[in-house]
């Protein structure tokens, strides 16, 4: 912190050097809102037909020499329609603006801002106007769907965090999440211990505006970190000028379980293992006499609640914003739960006739998690439905439990469900704070130079306990008396230093601007644990920490030519601690072009029409770890020690290591055309992209003996990606009292793996991939050339005439006369050929219906449900349990497993309706001023598909007795005043 | 503001992660690092049971170099089988597993591990890095020998590199770490390279039986220079039998002792034995892993077994056993029977009841009679009375009853209750036609040469109810025995014939060897028979039978196939070991027994030493096996199939057994079949080339210096 102290003091003198006035002549004036009167802080004014000019105190108004000649003053301001008035004699010229349309919308891109009709890249923009609506915990959920490319997937825990993926991945090992930039902070996405989501940090009411970066010639200036997108999120400000606005946002839903995994009744249960086994087989003794299903056991309603609380306004220069949210969300799997409150502080005062604009964020979260045991779904499945929840004469809290001979629980047949959920407590507490400050400089002397400083400091710490009575089946003991009493810890600590140069002017019909920076972050974190029994015992304990650093220099060159063509080039040099010396510097470059070839004014049908085409090359430096480039040693645990004579010896271990590791580069080309018909109430883009991921990290086998560990991490792969997007924004209905708006976009990706090893191998298989449920270490899926990544790797299953699957009868692919390894296959995966997003809305009057959508074609699914619960060898185990069975299994009639047969791979396309919702405002409840609105949402409430299990959104595409997504129905009111 | 770019410069400031410029600064490491290489052996990574795995591309347990080696070297054999759904792991009882198998490929991982890990050590502690460091006295002489055992692991890796998968990749500590592509060595030249360095190392290490318990010493590298040299032939086409025996013998001269009791090899307390040469350390509380002995006894348990027994939370129910492992001991029973006894009640003899308060004074019960031989009047049984009490006798009912008459020794038809004083086994004679009757309280004994008392003195036997027999269980030399009753030759049996029915002063009876024999009377009536067992014939088989099948039609039933009760979380002393959820038990990886058996098959195969020799060898295991002389062998049965089998019996689920059927060349492509080899129920042929693992094509596409083995 005291380098950034000190930059902070060097920058201050900059600043503060004396600018040099010229002129002949004052004028000054007071510049307002055209409807309130309220003034105008920040506003621009220029002479006429030069560059230099000025910028309106807190008050509005504004003094500025004027040259002898000069004839008019050019006044805008953002959100306001430009003015130009002509000087007269007199010294005093006031000037009402008024806000009428937005003439120009401005999009946050890294480091600035640009107009979004110059952008030159792959960028769009979601706003409050349409974000999502209805039962919204997490900021994500807020662009499910909205944006062409951009696929997300929700978890169904409540506060759950999201899988999103930008115009596919571009990486194997690596991560493949975007990088995430809140109000100019890049955060650390990985989320702190005990956390369910790191982005819960912001409250989804507090954002005002995403921003996603696409294209390489867009994301670039985020290097080696751009590779999988960029998402900055940009938070609600206050605003001068206004009084006090306050505005409170409360809902309450209600969610179920929309249907439950089809096994067997306790009654068909019985009815089966009578048919089945023969008298006196042990199985019949083990039936039980009662029905539980055990599935409605484990569900219950959830029940959510979510309060916000905002004040905003302006305190002299200080426009301010205040909120505070709180968040109770019960999941519908019995004992989860999410608890948040958010605060947040948004200062954002204009100094030295605004020339000196701060703006302070400050936001913080505060968390308690009780985390329910999702082991409980899968054995709720699976547990025997003859069996009685409670049992009084168990011992193990007195839940039913299969046993031993002598008492002491079956350690391989599952633990009663209820028992899982009832017996321990898994809680975290978890807070998360981000605090930036950016200090923006138009220099006096210079006007068109600014200088801007952005200082953050993100911290977040999770603390966590799981306790487990000693009684409860599931963690028996005799020896010891089992039970767990575990704590966590983890601490993160990351700083961020950026500062950058400015200079934008126009040089007759061309615009420059010209951008030039420095960025230093460091990531810290350090975390411990400490798991036991309850008797102290079997302790395991640790404590880790490490530190990564980030340093950067970028600039951007922006050129304006005729306000028809727009180039921009972008480089980016970067260094990480991750990599050695030799390969720690990257250098990413970018460039794009745009040209408007029919801009606004046009008349006729087609009003806007703009060609983009871009290329750039970004990096991916999350490849894990902190030094795999060196060489270093492990200490091990107390519990893997090694007995020396009497002695148990602490062993230290040589880590394997990639001295020449480096990022992943992706080169990406796009070639875009955003368009605009009927005075721009239909526009759009649609577009092409193709990414090429180079030195792609895989998780590979080292040649034998030459490492100190057999799979390494490091650049062999080659991937690529590419992909078409088309978006369409209408307004069919336009009237006073009616409008319909529509948004539609779809994606088509297609992902391919061009290289996977050093050596180029034809034999070589790839790598497995895609863990599945059924045996230990199964797997479903597989990396190899020539294939999407994550493809399914089966059998193909022959079928009898009647329809149905043959067991462990397969097509013999290769021709040898025999079913080995070599008749696998790839077939599909489980990254879509198509999504689609849909969003509508409809006011009339004071009411107001939206709705949105989401369908998906060519997802596929791998059913384990199914493949590892339908078959009956699993009904009665030796060691004397019962085991219950999918329905499936009528149909499928397997005895034996059969994981790897193509039966199970499923196509898992879906169109679902991710919410309705309804609303109604009432206007003006305070005499002139405040509205109330009351909404309700109706959410998930339709999924077609024609996948056969529960829900085939699974991301990764292993359906395993996935948390089940509930479908929820929401009251709230939002009211303003 | 360049000086921030200094910051890059980062070095790990986690307290576990070292450098390796900084680890050797704590002269502690040079231990600890060794003790790494050992525990590569144990544990599957740096957190017990799992976690910070060593190798990856596979689960943490399954990739344990212990139950990688297990399963390569036992469930490819007539030894085990295992019931589960993971990935390939049936291919390997079925022989057809292939280069991508993910197991195969855990345990070549798994090798080389350990093999770049030793040569790391070997790196680190050359001369001029311990010069530089300034290490010297006591820590550089205990380096030296730290030096040597990471080359004696590293030479251990190799031979089960060079035994399994023949051809490989050569590296050694003059390989730096990095990206490229080592060599292929021959098989020869891998067998004669682990030849030298064991050759080199011997006088560095320590002598036999002197290093802390878990390091190697000398002992453990003749061992390996034995079991080397007697699988030479397979390895580079040249026998070196003569070095095999003498290694061999090496060994056994270094003062090892068998274990008294075979089964306490296996058990929670093993670590004690003067048996073991070299071992695998295990302890539930210090050193944790799904793999190794863990295991091995928790994947043996299941069925209707008891884990509690087994010192476990619970089994896995995975591995059983072939028949052909079975067969290979004479009989699982317990008392497996030298003399079975007649069943004397189906003679078609006339019948006296004995009616009394003992049976409920049912005048037609047969459960206590006389009979007569000849079918006259003249009836003789014995009657056990558990108390005193009265009887009669009668012919099926009432109307016929003979009770006390006039005088001692009169029977009056009707008469009042006979009776006797006190409970006993009584010798009853009746003559209903002469109307006399005797009874003789009787107590036996057993008698002759080959008991204790020699024909001097009897040796007392009990009466069982239960059994309605009497019964003996001692040490018998070989010799002859009669049964006779109260310290005297009135009455006493032998038998004639020796057809199990027993004569009043018949022949002696012949006890043919040296044993712990249990001797039954049956004696409730004519015809009297006896019976002779052993109650424990070979003490190896270790099996459980009960609601187990001895065939095997289903491999995924637990239940189908015997299980195997050989290891366990149980000290010798019946104690549960330290956690019921990790095994103590420390796996035998080189063990005496072993070394007897590699003499005698090298002397058999034609290297120098003695026969009588190896008899003898062959017979101190077979002793111990037996708990006696009775399982001894003569010179003229000692055959090579009797090695194999015998290898077998006492090294099964040791990791041997693949190795040795490969030396005996029945793995493959032998007239040697067993339940299921080939996939088949029956057993199948499988081709020659399964002798050699492939080499995992994930090496194959990283290295292209390497060729595939044959057949793959």
């Amino acid at each position: 912190m005291k380098r950034l102290i000190k930059t902070f003091i060097l920058l201050s003198v900059i600043v503060l050097g004396p600018a040099i006035l010229l002129g002949q002549r004052t004028l000054t004036g007071n510049i307002t809102d055209a409807e309130s009167g309220e003034p105008l802080i920040g506003a621009n004014i220029l002479i006429g037909g030069t560059s230099s000019g000025t910028i309106t105190d807190f008050d509005g108004n504004y003094s500025l020499e004027v040259p002898e000649g000069s004839s008019t003053l050019v006044i805008s301001y953002t959100g306001y329609s430009s003015l130009e008035v002509e000087i007269t004699a007199a010294n005093v010229l006031d000037v009402q603006l008024s806000a009428g349309e937005l003439l120009e919308e401005v999009v946050v891109i890294g480091y600035g801002t640009v107009k979004k009709e110059d952008a030159t890249g792959s960028v769009q923009t979601v706003n409050t106007k349409n974000f999502n609506k209805g039962a919204i915990t997490g900021p994500q959920e807020l662009l499910s769907g909205k944006i062409a490319g951009v696929q997300i997937t929700n978890s169904a825990d409540p506060g759950g965090g999201a899988v999103i993926r930008i115009r596919g991945g571009s990486s194997l090992s690596a991560s493949n999440d975007p990088l995430i930039v809140i109000d100019g902070v890049p955060v650390d996405n990985g989320g702190v211990s005990g956390s369910r989501n790191p982005l819960n940090v912001i409250n989804p009411n507090d954002i005002e505006t995403f921003t996603v970066l696409k294209d390489a010639s867009a994301t670039a200036i985020y290097g080696s970190r751009a590779s999988n997108g960029v998402i900055l999120i940009t938070t609600k400000k206050g605003k001068l000028g206004k009084k006090i606005s306050v505005n409170y946002n409360g809902n309450v839903g209600f969610s179920n379980p929309i249907d439950n995994v089809d096994v067997l009744n306790a009654d068909e249960y019985r009815s089966l293992i009578n048919e089945r086994f023969a008298e006196g087989h042990p199985s019949k003794a083990l039936l039980g006499s009662e029905n539980t299903d055990w599935q409605s056991e484990i569900y219950e309603t959830g029940i959510a609640q979510d309060h916000n609380l905002s004040l905003s306004g302006g305190i002299g220069v200080v426009p301010y914003r205040l909120s505070l949210g709180f968040t109770d969300k019960k999941g519908i799997l019995r004992t989860d739960r999410f608890e948040r409150t958010t605060a947040a502080l948004n200062l954002s005062p204009g100094f030295l006739e605004n020339r000196l604009q701060i703006n302070v964020n400050l936001k913080g979260m505060f968390t308690n998690n009780t985390f329910a045991n999702q082991g409980a779904i899968g054995s709720a499945v699976a547990f025997d439905p003859t069996q009685p929840v409670l049992d009084a004469s168990s011992p193990y809290g007195g839940f039913y439990t299969w046993t031993q001979a002598n008492g002491d629980p079956n350690t391989l047949s599952p633990a009663n469900p209820v028992a899982l959920l009832e017996m321990g407590k898994n809680r975290s507490d978890v807070q998360r704070f981000i605090t930036n400050a950016t200090v923006d400089y138009r220099f006096a002397f210079l006007p068109e130079l600014r200088a801007n400083l952005n200082l953050g400091y993100d911290y977040s710490k999770g603390e966590g306990t799981n306790d487990v009575p000693g009684n409860a089946s599931f963690a028996y003991n005799s020896a010891t008396g089992g039970g767990v009493k575990n704590t966590y810890s983890q601490e993160k600590r990351n700083e961020l230093l950026e500062f950058y140069l400015n200079y934008a002017n126009v040089f007759g019909s061309t615009k420059i601007d010209v951008m030039g920076g420095y960025s230093w972050q460091r990531f810290f974190f350090e975390d411990s644990f400490f798991n036991s029994d309850i008797a102290g015992i079997q302790v395991t304990e640790g404590e880790n920490s490490g530190e990564l650093y980030l340093l950067s220099l970028f600039g951007r060159l922006n050129v304006t030519l005729m306000d028809k063509v727009l180039i921009t080039a972008t480089l980016r040099r970067d260094g990480t601690s991750r990599f050695s010396p030799d390969t720690r510097w990257g250098l990413f470059p970018a460039a794009a072009v745009a040209w408007k070839m029919i801009d606004g004014n046009g008349t006729g049908t087609l009003s806007n029409l703009k060609l983009r085409v871009g290329y750039g090359v970004t990096g991916q430096q999350d490849v894990g770890g902190f030094y795999q480039y060196l060489p270093r040693y492990l200490s091990g645990f107390e519990n893997a020690r090694y007995q020396f004579g009497n002695e148990f010896v602490t062993t230290i271990r040589p880590e394997g290591y990639d001295a020449n590791i480096k990022w992943e580069e992706t080169t990406t080309y796009n070639i875009g055309l955003d368009y605009g018909f009927l005075d721009d109430r239909i526009t759009g883009s649609i577009e092409y992209y193709l990414r090429e991921t180079k030195d792609l990290i895989n998780f590979v086998p080292v040649p034998a003996g030459t490492n100190l560990t057999n799979f390494i991490n490091t650049n062999v792969g080659d991937l690529e990606n590419k992909g078409v997007e088309f978006s369409i924004n209408a307004i069919p209905v336009r009237k006073t009292d009616f409008v319909w708006e529509l948004g539609f976009n779809v994606t088509a990706n297609e992902n391919k793996i061009t290289r996977l090893t050093a050596t180029d191998d034809p034999e070589y298989l790839g790598v497995l991939t895609g863990g599945i449920s059924g045996g230990v270490g199964n797997t479903i899926q597989i990396h190899s050339v020539g294939h999407p990544a994550n493809s399914f790797l089966v059998y193909e299953q022959v079928y009898a005439e009647n329809g149905l699957p043959i067991e462990g009868l397969y097509v013999d692919r290769n021709g040898d006369g025999q079913i080995t390894a070599d008749d696998q296959y790839r077939l599909n995966n489980p990254a879509p050929d198509v999504f689609f997003g849909l969003t509508t809305n409809v006011t009339y009057k004071n009411f107001d219906l939206s709705l949105a959508g989401r369908a998906s074609i060519g997802n596929y699914v791998y059913n384990n449900v199914q493949s590892d619960q339908a078959f009956s060898d699993r009904l009665f185990h030796p060691t004397l349990y019962l085991l219950n069975v999918h329905s499936d299994i009528n149909e499928i009639g397997f005895e034996t497993p059969e994981y790897f047969s193509d039966h199970f791979i499923q196509d898992g396309s879906f169109l679902r309706l991710d919410h309705i919702t309804l609303s109604y405002t009432f206007n003006e409840i305070f005499k002139k001023s405040g509205s109330l609105r009351v909404y309700g949402t109706l959410q998930n409430p339709i999924l077609v598909t024609n996948y056969s299990g529960l829900d085939p959104e699974v991301f990764g595409g292993i359906d395993s007795n996935i948390y089940p997504r509930s479908r929820t129905i929401l009251f709230g009111v939002n009211a303003n005043f | 503001m360049t000086s921030c770019f200094n910051d890059l410069d980062t070095v790990p400031i986690d307290e576990d992660e070292i450098t390796s410029a900084k680890v050797y600064e704590d002269p502690n490491a040079y231990r600890q690092v060794l003790a790494k290489l050992y525990a590569g052996l144990a544990v599957s990574g740096q957190q017990g049971p799992s976690g910070q795995a060593d190798i990856a591309g596979i689960d943490e347990g399954f990739g344990q170099y212990l139950r990688a080696y297990w399963y390569h070297q036992e469930l490819p054999t007539d030894e085990a089988v295992i019931g589960w759904n993971d990935q390939t792991i049936k291919d390997f009882h079925d022989q057809d597993w292939d280069a991508n198998d993910v197991f195969i490929n855990a345990y070549y991982s798994r090798i080389f591990y350990q093999i770049s890990l030793c040569n790391e050590y070997l790196r680190e502690t050359t001369d001029e890095k311990l010069d530089g460091r300034g290490v010297d006295g006591t820590l550089r002489s205990d380096v030296n020998v730290f030096r040597a055992e990471a080359r004696f692991l590293r030479a251990l890796s190799y031979y089960h590199a060079l035994d399994a998968f023949g051809n490989v990749p050569f590296v050694t500590e003059e390989d730096a770490v990095g990206a490229f592509f080592p060599e292929q060595i021959s098989r020869a030249d891998l067998y004669n390279f682990i030849e030298a360095e064991l050759k080199a190392i011997e006088s560095i290490l320590l002598p036999a039986r002197s290093n802390e318990y878990g390091r190697a010493d000398q002992g453990a590298l003749w061992m390996l220079l034995a079991k080397l040299y007697l699988n030479a032939e397979v390895y580079t086409g040249n026998a070196a039998y003569t070095e095999a025996a003498e290694y061999s013998e090496k060994v056994i001269g270094a003062g090892y002792k068998l274990e008294e009791e075979f089964s306490h090899l296996f058990m929670a307390d093993n670590d004690g034995s003067e048996e073991i040469i070299f071992p695998i350390n295990f302890d539930g509380v210090n050193t944790l892993t799904f793999g190794g002995t863990n295991f091995i006894i928790h994947a043996a348990v299941g069925g209707n077994m008891n884990p509690a027994d087994f010192g476990i939370d619970g089994g896995w129910g995975g591995t059983r056993t072939t028949s052909a492992l079975v067969n290979k001991f004479p009989s699982l029973d317990a008392n497996t029977e030298v003399v079975a006894p007649v069943d004397g009640n189906s003679a078609n003899y006339s019948l006296l009841n004995i009616a009394g308060a003992h049976q409920g004074w049912d005048p037609a019960s047969e459960a206590t009679v006389l009979a007569s031989v000849n079918n006259d009047s003249n009836y003789e049984g014995y009657l056990y009375l558990a108390e005193a009490g009265e009887f009669k006798f009668a012919l099926g009912g009432w109307e016929n009853n003979w009770g006390t008459g006039d005088g001692d020794g009169v029977l009056s038809k009707g008469g009042d209750n006979l009776s006797v004083a006190e409970p006993g086994l009584y010798k009853i004679n009746v003559d209903t036609s002469g109307l006399t009757y005797t009874v003789q309280k009787t107590e036996w004994g057993l008698i002759g040469s080959s008991t204790p008392g020699g024909w001097d003195a009897d040796t007392d036997m009990t009466y069982i109810p239960d059994e309605n027999a009497l019964s003996i269980t001692l040490e018998l030399l070989a010799g002859e025995v009669k049964f006779r009753a109260n310290d005297a030759w009135d009455i006493n049996y032998g038998d004639t014939g020796a057809d199990a029915i027993l004569e009043l002063g018949g022949d002696n009876i012949i006890i043919p060897s040296d044993g712990v024999y249990t001797l039954k009377l049956f004696l409730d009536r004519p015809d009297y028979t006896y019976s002779i067992a052993r109650p424990s014939f070979d003490s190896r088989a270790l099996f459980h039978t009960d609601g187990q099948e001895l065939e095997i039609a289903d491999i995924s039933q637990f239940t189908e196939g015997y299980a195997v009760t050989k290891f366990k979380n149980v000290t010798s002393t019946g104690v549960a070991g330290s956690d019921l959820r990790y095994a103590d038990t420390d796996f035998p990886m080189f063990r005496l027994a072993d070394a007897y058996l590699m003499y005698a098959e090298a002397v058999l195969r034609g290297g120098s030493g003695s026969i009588p020799t190896a008899v003898e060898y062959v017979n101190l295991v077979r002793n111990r096996a037996y708990g006696d002389g009775s399982g001894n062998i003569q010179q003229a049965d000692l055959s090579l199939d009797f090695i194999l089998d015998e290898r077998a019996r006492e090294l099964a689920w040791e990791c041997h057994r693949r190795t040795d059927l490969i030396r005996f060349n029945r793995f493959s492509n032998s007239d040697y079949l067993w339940p299921w080899k080939g996939g088949v129920a029956e057993g199948a042929v499988t081709a020659e080339t399964r002798n050699l693992f492939p080499i995992p094509s994930n090496d194959i596409s990283a290295n292209p210096k390497l060729k595939q083995n044959p057949g793959y």
